[in-house]
């Protein structure tokens, strides 16, 4: 019998399954696949380009930080920085700054934790910067982020176009192929001897997102060095390699700790027949043989939302959380839940869970279904999180909370 | 179509899956499985030559479909397809060898000194390489003298014992090839372990999984390796008697290649697949009891665990874990390597050796930097090619078990 179960191995449940074992619970993480983290920008936003003490005040009592506190919301991002650098991956920032960072399409993406590879290139920083696309790479264009960063008034250098040698030929180059070639030593010396030439009056310089994936930093500081020029990063498409890196940081960290991750296990329904009343006594989750059954003294739903099969919607309008089967409130009719434009608050994205102050998910008449079953991150209801800034922000403090509870 | 192929609607194209695959790490002469599986097979026409060959680099070791969080069964994709660029081009008479195991087996047994004395020689690995194409790199496991079976004839059954003659946990053992003609002491110590935790073993008659055959795209012997397999396991499958192997390949076959590759369906599949365990698995879900008062005597040695890939298609996470943390003073590593490369017969072939190595290498250099003294992996493949190439030993985890129970 495990201590906790955990559904869902994206920020929020990987984080959590981290925190849980360090704590020295017995944890098993059950997953249908890998996560989000890896399509993610692998920064922290906690509320936009809004410091947290003038935000905070002004959100909803049903609001994820209004549930949690502030306090929550601070541990929980100091205890994911300490875990992230005892790898060697170091985040920037606090709660009353906001990093502008840009962007590949040239926007600036406000946020407030950030790996330090990537929080140098922070638009407030003094000196100009320019921005260079690698050869062959083709999820990153230096001059289309450029032409867009100027319309916004940023000050930049002339954009390059920097050679990349030993890059794929006989097909297109991922971003993980070309991290994977600045994890090798020798080969970024021969690259800095290629491009040193070229910076010549570069005071800080902008690259896609790849420098480096088994030791990140390291590849980063190093390349840095042998160009005597500041470099900072920019994410790309997926596979999104700032994302790979924390999800892989999380994934050791749990793993180290204990913890059992099972992949490719899609967790399907509670244990029945031994449900005390109130309690969940586990899940039961598909292997390739069958079900099989994983007991635990407390449960964590951190499956997400709709695009992560957390939340089910039917063609009936009637949405349900997809392993218990738990009600999902929703006064929105089916056709008014999504909005004209893309680009518009979406009203599905706000449906999701209602939960207590201690994560526990609650029926109609807002009592908490089970006494142990807690949810956090992407499948709680809601704020619309890409609107906010708030998506990471939620995952974090949301899966500390319900692990305190889960453990207390 | 068959179902795999329909799962290819499911893909939203993250490249999850591409970040995950470990050839595509490697060589770009592999698009990745993405970009083979669920885009390609929209230009695989049923009746029409297969429009691209760049799938026959996929080695079949089924990361992709693990980690894909949209059930898109990216990997029984590839190696169907992988199957019919097989029916179209023919195989070499090379696949038709190495993927005969028990045909192998059984005729190199009685001339054990002389094949192995044979194998070692390296002219004769020059002639194999030049005349058959099997690398002459690839590390190859010694044959014995004498097989499983005949060791273990005296002392367990092949059939169900009679009602009155029962004296515990019935187990079914299904040994594999592996087991039966290159490592039968790993067999002795699986029966001996579920002896000693109160189980009577039986060792029904069985053929080679078909693993080998179906990973060349040889499908239709395969489907008969199958049909015999189920027709020999059936009866104790029907009587709910668990059918356990030590070989993570050989149970995946069971549980799922023959229903989701092969494409077998019926009562009598499912019940066979429902009735098998991987040995840890059965003993973490059957025997939890008497295991945790098993006392087990220290092992002072450093180690790392590896999870085979065909142990993770499971979605049984690694139950051999939680035991292996109990065992007293055994200091754990974990692979942060997918794949240790060979996937079965992949490795052995001389256009693939080098592709193999390098996916490899990764794990050779962890096993190395933390200073293992052995390393611990579930499948035989694997063990003998991390042993090959880290030239340490290589154990199941039973055989760590067995030792720390003063078994073996």
């Amino acid at each position: 019998m495990d201590d906790l179960v955990i559904v869902g191995s994206g920020l929020t449940g990987l984080f959590a399954a981290s925190l849980a074992a360090r704590r020295g619970a017995r944890v098993t993480v059950i997953s249908q696949g890998r996560g989000g983290l890896e399509l993610s920008h692998g920064c922290i936003d906690i509320l936009g380009d809004t410091p947290l003490s003038q935000g905070m005040h002004h959100l909803p009592a049903a609001h994820p930080y209004s549930l949690v506190g502030r306090e929550t919301l601070e541990a929980a991002l100091d205890a994911l920085k300490q875990i992230a650098a005892a790898d060697g991956l170091e985040y920037q920032g606090n709660t009353e700054s906001v990093l502008r960072l840009p962007t590949a399409l040239g926007s600036l993406h406000a946020t407030t934790l950030a790996p330090r590879s990537m929080a140098s290139g922070d638009a407030a920083r003094a000196e100009p910067c320019s921005l260079a696309g690698l050869e062959s790479f083709r999820d990153f264009h230096a001059s289309l982020a450029a032409i867009r960063l100027q319309a916004r008034g940023i000050p930049l250098g002339p954009c390059l176009e920097l050679p990349l040698l030993h890059a794929p030929r006989r097909r297109d180059a991922y971003a993980t192929d070309l991290a994977r070639l600045f994890d090798d030593e020798r080969l970024r010396a021969e690259l800095a001897r290629a491009w040193k030439p070229r910076l010549k009056g570069v005071l800080r310089l902008g690259l896609p997102a790849v420098l480096g994936l088994e030791h990140p930093q390291q590849a980063w500081l190093d390349l840095e060095e042998r160009l005597g020029v500041p470099l900072f990063e920019i994410p790309t498409l997926p596979p999104s390699i700032p994302g790979l890196r924390l999800e892989r940081v999380l994934r050791k960290s749990a793993l180290a700790a204990g913890c059992s991750l099972l992949e490719g296990a899609q967790a399907i329904g509670r244990v029945d027949g031994s449900t005390k009343g109130r309690r969940v006594s586990g899940v039961v989750a598909l292997s390739a043989g069958g079900p099989r059954v994983y007991g635990a003294r407390a449960v964590l739903l951190a499956s997400g939302g709709f695009l992560h099969g957390g939340l089910v919607a039917r063609q009936d309008g009637l949405v349900r959380e997809s392993v218990f089967d738990l009600p999902v409130h929703s006064e929105l009719g089916r056709d008014v839940w999504v909005a004209e434009t893309p680009f518009e608050p979406q009203p599905y994205s706000m449906l999701g869970l209602r939960v207590d102050a201690q994560m526990r998910p609650l029926d109609v008449r807002g009592e908490p279904v089970f006494e142990n079953l807690y949810a956090a991150g992407g499948i709680l209801a809601g704020p619309d999180r890409s609107r906010e800034g708030s998506r990471q922000g939620i995952d974090l403090a949301t899966a500390y909370r319900a692990v305190e509870m889960a453990l207390a | 179509m068959s179902l795999p192929a329909l799962s290819a609607d499911q893909c939203l194209k993250c490249n999850i899956c591409t970040a995950a695959c470990p050839v595509a790490a490697v060589t770009d002469l592999f698009p990745g499985p993405k970009a083979v599986g669920p885009q390609a097979q929209r230009f695989r026409h049923p009746r029409l030559p297969l429009p691209d060959h760049s799938v026959a680099w996929c080695s079949g070791c089924g990361t992709c479909t693990r980690v894909c969080p949209h059930g898109v069964a990216v990997a029984e994709i590839n190696i169907q397809a992988k199957a019919r660029l097989v029916d179209e081009r023919r195989a070499p008479l090379r696949d038709h060898l190495i993927s005969r195991t028990d045909l192998l087996g059984s005729l190199a047994t009685p001339l054990a000194p002389l094949a192995n004395f044979a194998l070692r020689l390296a002219p004769v690995r020059w002639a194999m390489e030049a005349t058959l194409g099997i690398s002459r790199h690839a590390p190859m496991p010694a044959f014995v003298g004498r097989t499983f079976r005949r060791r273990v004839q005296d002392r367990c059954m092949d059939r169900p014992p009679d009602p009155n003659r029962r004296t515990g946990q019935l187990v079914a053992f299904f040994h594999g090839c592996g087991t039966n003609y290159y490592e039968p002491e790993l067999g002795e110590v699986a029966i001996a372990i579920l002896e000693l935790l109160g189980c009577q073993v039986i060792v029904p008659p069985q053929v080679c999984c078909g693993l080998p055959l179906q990973s060349n795209g040889l499908f239709g012997a395969a489907r008969s390796h199958a049909r015999a397999n189920i027709a020999s396991l059936l009866p104790f499958a029907r009587e709910g008697i668990p059918i356990v192997g030590t070989s993570t390949s050989c149970t995946l076959s069971l549980k799922h290649d023959y229903r989701a590759i092969l494409g077998l369906s019926g009562d009598e599949v499912d019940t066979v697949a429902e009735n098998a365990f991987d040995f840890f698995e059965f003993l973490t879900t059957h025997l939890r009891e008497p295991l945790e008062r098993l006392a087990l005597a220290p092992v002072q040695a450093r180690a790392l665990y590896h999870a085979p890939c065909q142990l993770k298609a499971h979605g049984i996470g690694a139950p051999a874990l939680q035991v292996l943390r109990r065992v007293p003073q055994l200091e754990l590593a974990f692979s942060e390597s997918e794949c240790c490369g060979v996937a079965g017969t992949y490795g052995m072939k001389r256009e693939k050796y080098e592709v193999a190595r390098r996916v490899g290498e990764s794990l050779f250099r962890q096993v190395n930097m933390v200073k293992a003294d052995f390393v611990i992996s579930d499948s035989e493949t694997c063990r003998w090619w991390i042993a090959g190439h880290t030239k340490l030993p290589v154990r199941h985890p039973a055989q760590v078990l067995g030792r720390a129970l003063g078994l073996a």
